[in-house]
């Protein structure tokens, strides 16, 4: 044991004085300080969650939704290139045969684990069909229970593109 | 022989044969759609160009015999202009609609259409659209428009099958696979024109999006489903938080035995392999700890020494067999093999399919297991062990037989008859050699794994011996190879050999 002997950092003598360094940091502190208090409306910070944010933009990856095609129904096809492309592998779906003529194939099941999903964008990027978007600008998914996060095909379809996004 | 060079290099091929069949054999990429290996050349795709030097035009391969001292090209920015223009002629009318189509991962043209390059589509009238989603037959679902007439199919049904099914309606671009009114597929072997359609034109209802190819494995095995144990694939994935399972087998090439097809019997058996898949052990129908099932086993067999029958079925594994015949001897018990329930009168051809129902009866008249009826051999036996077979009723008139106990992926529905049951792993999930009707040696690679509680035959075994021999390797340098003299463990891991007559 014995005693280590760390030299003063800085070179000019103001600098290893530290005092003037600390003292130029507080004059933009309270510079910012004073402005914000004559002047609330362009504080950075929020009050959230009783302030919501508005720079939440289109290209903003919020939770997942299923679009639809013009007469309604669901466009995914079930070909499941979103949950190849899935690195989380939180993707689950199940085909099935399409009756109505629209299509030969559809999703009997089509669920995403928020949990899991680390919201990458890659199966959005992926989809062939334009079947599922991140646009809905939902940031916030809070819930009780694990299994709720687990959201379902018709949670999925259920979700509208954000306001003023396109349809 | 002859020498011939392509693409620069020198390589030695057989003289006379057709071109695309030695390129394709010296691992030499030739895109093809109506060659098969099986129905021979069609020369009606043009996929197949080639530059052959002293010819003006570019050849098709399929269709051009060798001669010594060719000079070849099958690269280089003509024959790469040549194949672009093919294949877009094959696209005008095709749908693309790959989001859909089961072939998706596996399809002939995509994979061309992703090497020859991306283009645009020049078309601008409407596509010509044909029918869609025709339920054929057999399983066999049709898509007319993502034909591209290569005639594989229908040459199946003239040459192969004979049954002629199958034929091409109309002309130009309106030309369409069709049946015959009222004519549906319906042969035996109908299903392996899913396999050799290059397209999705043909596709399997059975198979039909329930999973996409590119997620599955494919694992090599025997089917079980006869005595010719024809050589598949076994396709099977396990899905996140679900168990493996198995969703199609597929042909595998096998010159000895099956060469390029199986029956549609054989092909969806592998849903017996995901169905009975038994995992808990039971004693008199009541659930049972698997440590503790398998300790009152080694008891009764001890309880019971000499006064024990194994009842094998004839579709257990050479291994296995010689592990049970093993274990007979240790306890002094009469081994049998004896199954009636394994003969179809029905069910063979003269083909693929046969009579005998069992994989591996050869295996016991090999290892020297009694397969004679089981009469008044049986009289001073009280307990019986039925190993990889479930007919109760060729026990059921010897009353003196007081304890039953089965060893069978699957529990019968009246499965207190049973004083034990074990369960053991499936067909796919064990590996083993077999011997087919014609005296081929085979060994089954696949192990899919379902159940982590769930014992392998052999290692079960294993524990009734009190030894460590549960791989297939250990039993061949153990047992088989002084029975089988000349053929050795590792010489039947890539193919089949035929044994010895003697
Ligand atoms: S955003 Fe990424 S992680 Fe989430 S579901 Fe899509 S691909 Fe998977
Ligand atoms: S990629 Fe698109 S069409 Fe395909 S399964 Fe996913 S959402 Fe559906
Ligand atoms: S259905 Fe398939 S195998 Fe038959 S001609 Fe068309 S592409 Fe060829
Ligand atoms: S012929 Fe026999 S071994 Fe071959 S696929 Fe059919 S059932 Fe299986
Ligand atoms: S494979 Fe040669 S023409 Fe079709």
């Amino acid at each position: 044991m014995g005693i280590k002997v760390v030299p003063r950092h800085g070179k000019s003598l103001k600098e290893k004085m530290y005092l003037p360094a600390i003292v130029g940091g507080l004059k933009v502190t309270f510079s910012h300080f004073f402005t914000n208090l004559k002047d609330t409306s362009n504080i950075q910070t929020l009050n959230y969650p009783e302030e919501q944010p508005k720079d939440i933009t289109e290209r903003y990856r919020g939770v997942h939704r299923l679009t639809k095609r013009e007469d309604d129904s669901v466009r995914c096809v079930a070909c499941f290139m979103c949950s190849t492309a899935c690195p989380a592998e939180c993707i689950f779906i199940e085909a099935t045969e399409r009756e109505d003529n629209v299509d030969e194939k559809m999703p009997k099941k089509f669920s995403i684990d928020l949990l899991e999903c680390v919201f990458c964008g890659g199966c959005v990027e992926a989809c062939p069909c334009d079947a599922i978007r991140m646009d809905t600008g939902i940031f916030s998914f809070v819930k009780e229970k694990r299994e709720d996060f687990v959201v379902d095909i018709d949670t999925l379809l259920s979700h509208k593109p954000m306001k003023g996004g396109k349809k | 022989m002859a020498t011939i060079i392509v693409d620069n290099k020198e390589i030695t091929v057989e003289n006379g044969a057709l071109l695309i069949e030695e390129l394709l054999k010296n691992g030499i990429e030739i895109p093809h759609f109506c060659y098969h290996p099986a129905l021979g050349k069609d020369g009606n795709c043009r996929m197949c160009m080639v530059e052959i030097e002293g010819k003006k035009r570019p050849q098709i391969a399929c269709d051009t015999p060798i001669t010594e001292g060719m000079i070849i090209r099958t690269k280089g920015e003509k024959i790469q202009k040549v194949k672009r223009q093919i294949l877009e002629m094959e696209l005008i009318n095709h749908p693309i609609d790959c989001p859909i189509c089961d072939q998706a991962g596996e399809c002939s043209l995509q994979n061309y259409y992703m090497d020859v390059g991306l283009y645009e589509n020049r078309l601008s009238t409407p596509k010509t659209h044909g029918k869609k989603n025709i339920d054929i037959g057999a399983n066999v679902v049709l898509d007319q428009e993502r034909c591209v007439l290569c005639t594989r199919c229908v040459r199946f049904t003239k040459d192969i099958t004979k049954t002629k099914e199958l034929g091409v309606l109309n002309r130009t671009d309106h030309s369409v696979i069709s049946i015959f009114p009222g004519r549906p597929l319906s042969n035996p072997y109908a299903m392996n024109v899913v396999d050799l359609c290059p397209v999705g034109a043909l596709t399997s209802k059975d198979f039909r999006f329930h999973k996409r190819v590119w997620f599955l494995e494919p694992a090599e095995a025997i089917c079980n489903g006869c005595s010719k144990g024809c050589s598949i694939y076994v396709d099977h994935h396990k899905a996140k938080y679900e168990d493996d399972s198995i969703f199609r087998y597929r042909p595998r090439f096998n010159d000895q035995i099956n060469g390029y097809f199986i029956c549609d019997v054989g092909r969806l058996s592998y849903k017996v392999e995901n169905k009975n898949r038994e995992s808990v052990a039971k004693i008199r129908g009541k659930e049972s700890e698997y440590e503790y099932a398998s300790g009152k086993l080694l008891r009764l067999l001890k309880r019971h020494q000499g006064k024990i029958l194994f009842l094998i079925s004839p579709s257990l594994s050479l291994e296995e067999m010689a592990q049970v015949k093993k274990l007979s001897i240790k306890y002094g018990a009469k081994l049998s093999g004896y199954d009636i329930c394994e003969y179809d009168k029905t069910f063979g051809d003269d083909y693929l399919k046969c009579n005998d129902l069992s994989t591996n009866r050869r295996g016991l008249n090999l290892l020297d297991i009694d397969e004679s009826e089981l009469g008044e051999s049986v009289e001073n036996i009280d307990l019986a062990v039925l190993i990889g077979r479930d007919d109760i009723e060729t026990i059921k008139n010897y009353e003196q037989i007081e304890v039953k106990v089965l060893v069978h992926p699957s529990m019968p529905k009246d499965n207190d008859i049973y004083n034990l049951y074990l369960p053991m792993l499936t067909h796919t999930s064990r590996q083993g050699s077999f011997i087919n009707i014609d005296g081929y040696l085979q060994f089954s690679k696949s192990n899919v794994e379902y159940a982590k509680e769930t014992q392998s035959l052999l290692q079960i075994i294993s524990i009734l011996l009190n030894d460590n021999a549960t791989t297939c390797k250990e039993i061949w340098d153990e047992s088989l190879n002084k029975i089988i003299k000349n053929i050795h463990f590792e010489d039947i891991q890539k193919r089949s050999v035929k044994m010895d007559e003697s």
